[in-house]
Parts: structure tokens; sequence; C-alpha cells
């Protein structure tokens, strides 16, 4: 049953990673972080993350039609699926893992990972934050 | 220079009571008009106000809790003050599940409690809350984030009054593009609901609700209500009463002969 914190450390155990953090994409509000941010606060990287997230989450290209695209379905309804697992961006110096977390209730997070460009293995920390997603909402 | 660095250049305090007891490490509840905030050895720990949807409401309507699984852990657990607890252990929740949700909540209500303009702060000394131990939050970074989303507000539509009044949904443009998100929330709008009610039915935090609402405004997806102008009868004076010149003595002088003169 782990926590944030639980997971931002497994994260930060990851090879080359240098920052982490749970963040909010409606709000930019970071619920958790770890390790440095590369401008040196988390509170800034956190917005600026959440505006990249928000608009992959939001823009219509990277949705699949939903099944049950009716609109004003039943109130409560959950299990949208997010149609959007992750996002990468590389930069000359690092590697950015954006991965977003599925709750049963309507939220808007995501994992932000930030790692070194020559350290860090773009293919492992895809599939470690996965699992770290997934293990937040694992009863 | 970033936001964050100018506010902490010239920090403005939220709620200078706040500040104190977060210094004083209080425990105890802080009482304000529009919310309370639950500190535990100056940090807090909890937040409620009546303007935002709790954290029952956000995991039940907004999520895949059922109702009777909420009121049975109140029931068993509220007594020994570890709702929260019992709902993860029990199964009904995962532990992210209740961090992510509960500090969700915290910060909403933390962002209408602390809001300006609203009357005497009381503090109970020693209360808690039947909640639990979820989360802690330092009271500066809570103090931080509801500025911060003040500004975020004001930043995305300047527009206080849509905060409060009926949201009002505009047919999309030719093209336009309506995200799920935002067809849900235009969906519940009636013309009557207004963004704190619009919360409580899609089981959001109130202020992503706010947010939402200033988006879909600025993308004039929502009516942005204008307030009545307060007729601005501002008669311009004459010059020559505003602009204080010295009198003309000559002027005055020669006024004067003339009008002896004529009688």
């Amino acid at each position: 049953m782990p926590g944030i914190d639980e997971c931002l450390l497994e994260a930060m155990a990851l090879p080359g990673a240098r920052g982490a953090a749970l963040v909010d994409w409606s709000s930019g509000l970071a619920l958790g972080t770890a390790g440095d941010s590369p401008v040196g606060d988390h509170e800034t990287t956190a917005a600026e993350t959440a505006e990249l997230a928000r608009a992959a989450a939001e823009y219509e290209s990277f949705a699949q039609p939903a099944p049950d695209s009716a609109p004003g379905g039943a109130p409560g309804e959950t299990g949208l699926g997010l149609p959007v697992e992750d996002l990468i961006v590389t930069t000359r110096t690092g590697y950015h893992v954006l991965r977003f977390v599925e709750t049963s209730f309507d939220s808007s997070v995501f994992l932000h990972l930030w790692l070194d460009r020559t350290d860090g293995n773009l293919a492992l920390a895809r599939h470690r934050l996965r699992i770290l997603a997934e293990g937040l909402v694992l009863r | 220079m970033t936001a964050a660095q100018i506010s902490g250049l010239a920090p403005v305090a939220v709620s200078p009571l706040l500040t104190r007891l977060a210094a004083e490490r209080a425990t105890g509840a802080l009482l304000r008009d529009r919310g309370t905030l639950f500190l535990e050895d100056g940090r807090i720990v909890h937040a409620e106000s009546p303007a935002t949807p709790g954290l029952d409401v956000l995991l039940t309507t907004g999520g895949g809790l059922a109702p009777e699984r909420w009121r049975e852990a109140v029931d068993r657990a509220g007594a020994r003050r570890q709702v929260a607890r019992f709902l993860v252990d029990s199964g009904g929740l995962a532990g992210g599940e209740l961090e992510i949700c509960h500090l969700a909540a915290i910060f909403d209500a933390a962002f209408f409690a602390l809001s300006p303009g609203t009357g005497p702060s009381r503090f109970r000394r020693g209360a808690t809350h039947w909640i639990g131990s979820v989360r802690s939050v330092p009271a500066a970074a809570v103090e931080r984030e509801t500025r911060r989303r003040r500004e975020l507000l004001d930043a995305v539509w300047p527009y206080p009054l849509l905060d409060t009044s009926p949201v009002v949904p505009r047919a999309a443009a030719p093209g336009q593009t309506v995200t799920t998100r935002q067809r849900l929330l235009l969906a519940r709008a009636d013309g009557v609901r207004t963004p704190a009610d619009l919360a409580w039915v899609l089981g959001r935090p109130a202020f992503h609700t706010l947010l939402d609402v200033r988006r879909l405004a600025a993308a004039g997806l929502v009516e942005t209500p204008h307030a009545p102008v307060l007729a601005p009868v501002e008669t311009p004076l004459p010059d020559w009463i505003t602009q204080t010149q010295s009198p003309d003595v000559a002027l005055l002088r020669r006024l004067r002969d003339a009008l002896e003169a004529s009688l």
C-alpha cells in the first residue's frame, strides 16, 4: 500500500534520476516532490509540466473516441479511461517522462520524472513509471 | 524571475493568524467565515469549507466508492478518528488514492477558507478532525498555493463574476475543440447552476471547476457575465475650475474699473 512519498523515492532510485514529482495537471499543484527541479523550484516546474500534460490529456487528436461518447452520461460515471499513457520530452541534457495516473475518482494527476541524458535509461524509466503509477492506486 | 520568487521577495500574509499558529506549532482548528483549517504541530492536516465538496463527495459522486462504504467507515471509525485509515484497510480505496484525494481536498478548501475579506478568525485549540491522519502540509505551502491559485484564475480570464454566476454555455465555433472533461461540465451547466453547484454535481474540487469555467469563458464556450455598469456619470469640469491658475490681477482690475464706471 505505497503512498506518494514511497512512489517518488522509488522513482528516484532509477539510474540517472534527478528529480520526481506528482503533479495535478488541472491546477498545476505539486502534490509531492523529490530530488531537484530543472529550474531550482519544484512549484514552477509543476506549473509548467502541468500545462504540457493538460494539452496532451485534453486535445482531441490524442483521445480515442470514447465508447460511450454520448454527452451527459450518468452522473458519477468513471472509468473514462485515460487516452494518453505518457509523454516524453527529450532535451539536450535530459529526458522528462510524464506518466498519467488513473484513479478511481475524477482526478488529473501525473508522475513527472526528470532523467539525466547520459545515465538515464528511457525504456526502463517508462516501464518503472507505469508500475509505480499503478501501484499508487493498488488496493 | 518566477512568480514564486517574486512573491518570496514580497510575502503578503494570507492569514497572519495562520502564520503565527504555524510558528508556535499549534494544534487545533482555525475557524474562518468560509472554512476551517485543522492544524497539528503547526502543519495543516485537514481542511473543509462549505464552498467545496468534501472527501465524501469527491470519492462517491466523482468516483467509484459506494456511499454505503463511506457511511460504514464514518460509523465504525469516526469515533476513534480513523476514517481515512479504515477506508484503506477495508479495501475501499488505495493508499495513494486517498493521499491524492485528501491533498486535493485540503488545498481546495483552504483556497476558500483563506479567501480575502472573510471576517474574524477563531482558533479552537486541541480540536481534531474525525478523518484522522493522512498527510500534512506546511502552512506556508498552503498559503503560497492559495496565492498562486488566485493569480492563476485572473491570468486565465480576469472576470471574477464568473465564479458566482450561473454557468451559461455558448455554442462552439465551427471546428472548435471541446474536450471530454469540458463536455461533461457543459452537459450539466443548465443556466442555473453556478461553478460551485457544478463541482458538487461532478464530484470535482471547487477550485478546479472555477478554473475550468474561466478557461471555457476565455475560449468563448461559456458566457462571460458583465457587471452592471455603475453609470460613470463623471461630467468633466471645465478647465477654469480644475486648473488652478493664479488670477489675472490686471484683468480683474479692468473688470472692476469697468463695473464701477458703469454704475
